[in-house]
């Protein structure tokens, strides 16, 4: 692959602006020189955006990105970027895909509460209208030309990804329990745990064993009601979902951290599903979120290398 | 009881869950070096070095045992090649080794 240095790209860039006036530039153009690619991009973009926010630009070249998306033309966001004050959110084209970025200083930006919301919430508001596939947190890039180089060597994994994610939202959901009352109800039901608990208290001498035994026993008990809770609710949920992922649980009362795919025409019949098993299962707490960018779904890892 | 959902940039930990290492993640060594991703003026070229799109029904316990297993049977297959070079060494050696190490084996077990 043949980068081309910034030097010569920026001077076509230069060269093409003043005459970019008339629209039909781009075929010969694009044909043409396909090695700069990013140059003539960057030369077309400005005449096909209503309101490309240049004086942001002449501050910062450097851009933050939020996104990918399949859009032919510029789009705009409003401020709603990242940083102190909030920054224009566009597009930077490569054909059919956009990258949805906002000018940005260059500098290591630190996962604060108020960043991290800002990159979530652009992706949330991209996401009303179109398929993304999320950025992870932090990602800036020099300048626009870097970012067409992204989508340029990148376009068969964007599009391809794209293409799967089509119309499909990701939805969180996690399942707590209260493991005391689940302990009480084990030791109920459960006739050895039951035995060896009234065996505990009445008993005078060393418990040692006894406890040892009656821990293990419970562990067991609490762990295969947990499962059980677990696949009903899975085997349910999957009939209105296309994919799912269950993710490690946080906590002791955790007994599922889980993300399900859904097709938006699906979304409320999932949405109805979960009602229905968090009325069956009435003792659980369901944690339910969303609509999410498909980040338990897309894991497209890049590296950079010298070329 | 009843569950509503909650709008994704509700929960800060939700957030950080996805946005920290999913989607679309950069191993990045200009990252180190210069802040900012720069593939024009460092030629730098991207390669994507893995897409993984998770449209099964998974279940993490079945993968999680996948992955030991495999972990375990490259442990094996190394330890089988190691034995099968070790047996070599010992068959060139000639019988003076061969006798010295039983020797040995004799004097440990003592």
């Amino acid at each position: 692959m043949a980068v081309l240095p910034k030097t010569a790209a920026g001077r076509v860039a230069r060269q093409a602006r003043p005459r970019a006036n008339g629209r039909p530039e781009s075929r010969a153009a694009r044909a043409s020189a396909n090695a700069p690619a990013p140059a003539s991009r960057r030369a077309a973009a400005p005449l096909a955006g209503p309101a490309e926010p240049t004086q942001a630009a002449a501050t910062h070249r450097s851009k933050y990105v939020y996104c990918i998306v399949e859009a032919p033309e510029p789009l705009q966001f409003g401020a709603i970027g990242i940083g102190a004050a909030p920054s224009e959110v566009y597009t930077v084209h490569y054909r059919n895909l956009a990258a949805i970025v906002s000018d940005a200083p260059i500098e290591t930006l630190d996962s604060t509460r108020e960043h991290v919301l800002a990159h979530e919430r652009v992706n949330e508001t991209v996401m009303r209208e179109h398929t993304v596939i999320p950025m992870s947190f932090g990602t800036i890039f020099k300048t626009r030309e870097d970012i067409v180089e992204l989508l340029r060597s990148a376009a068969g994994a964007f599009c391809d990804v794209l293409n799967k994610m089509q119309n499909k939202l990701e939805f969180g959901l996690k399942v707590l329990w209260d493991r005391d009352q689940a302990v009480r109800e084990i030791e109920t039901v459960d006739q050895d745990i039951s035995r060896l608990k009234t065996e505990i208290s009445i008993q005078k001498g060393p418990t040692y064993f006894a406890r040892m035994q009656y821990g293990r026993l419970v562990d067991a008990a609490l762990q295969t009601r947990s499962e059980a809770y677990l696949a009903e609710i899975l085997r349910q949920l999957r009939e209105v979902a296309v994919a799912s992922r269950i993710n490690r649980p946080i906590g002791d009362r955790m007994i599922m951290n889980a993300a399900f795919l859904i097709s938006r025409d699906q979304e409320s019949a999932f949405d109805a599903r979960l009602k229905a098993i968090a009325a069956k299962f009435d003792k659980l707490t369901f944690r339910y979120s969303g609509p999410w960018p498909p980040y338990n779904f897309v894991n497209i890892r890049l590296k950079l290398e010298r070329a | 009881m009843p569950v509503e959902r909650a709008a994704s940039g509700a929960s800060l930990i939700d957030v950080l869950d996805r946005v920290l290492d999913k989607g679309i993640v950069i191993d990045a060594w200009v990252r180190v070096s210069l802040v900012g991703i720069d593939l024009i003026t460092v030629e730098a070229r991207v390669v994507v070095a893995s897409i993984d799109t998770h449209l099964k029904y998974s279940e993490a316990a079945s993968q999680s045992i996948l992955v030991a297993r495999s972990a375990a049977g490259k442990a094996y297959d190394d330890l089988l090649a190691e034995n099968a070079a070790l047996r070599a060494q010992l068959g060139s050696g000639g019988p003076a080794r061969r006798a010295a190490v039983s020797r040995r084996r004799a004097a440990s077990r003592i």
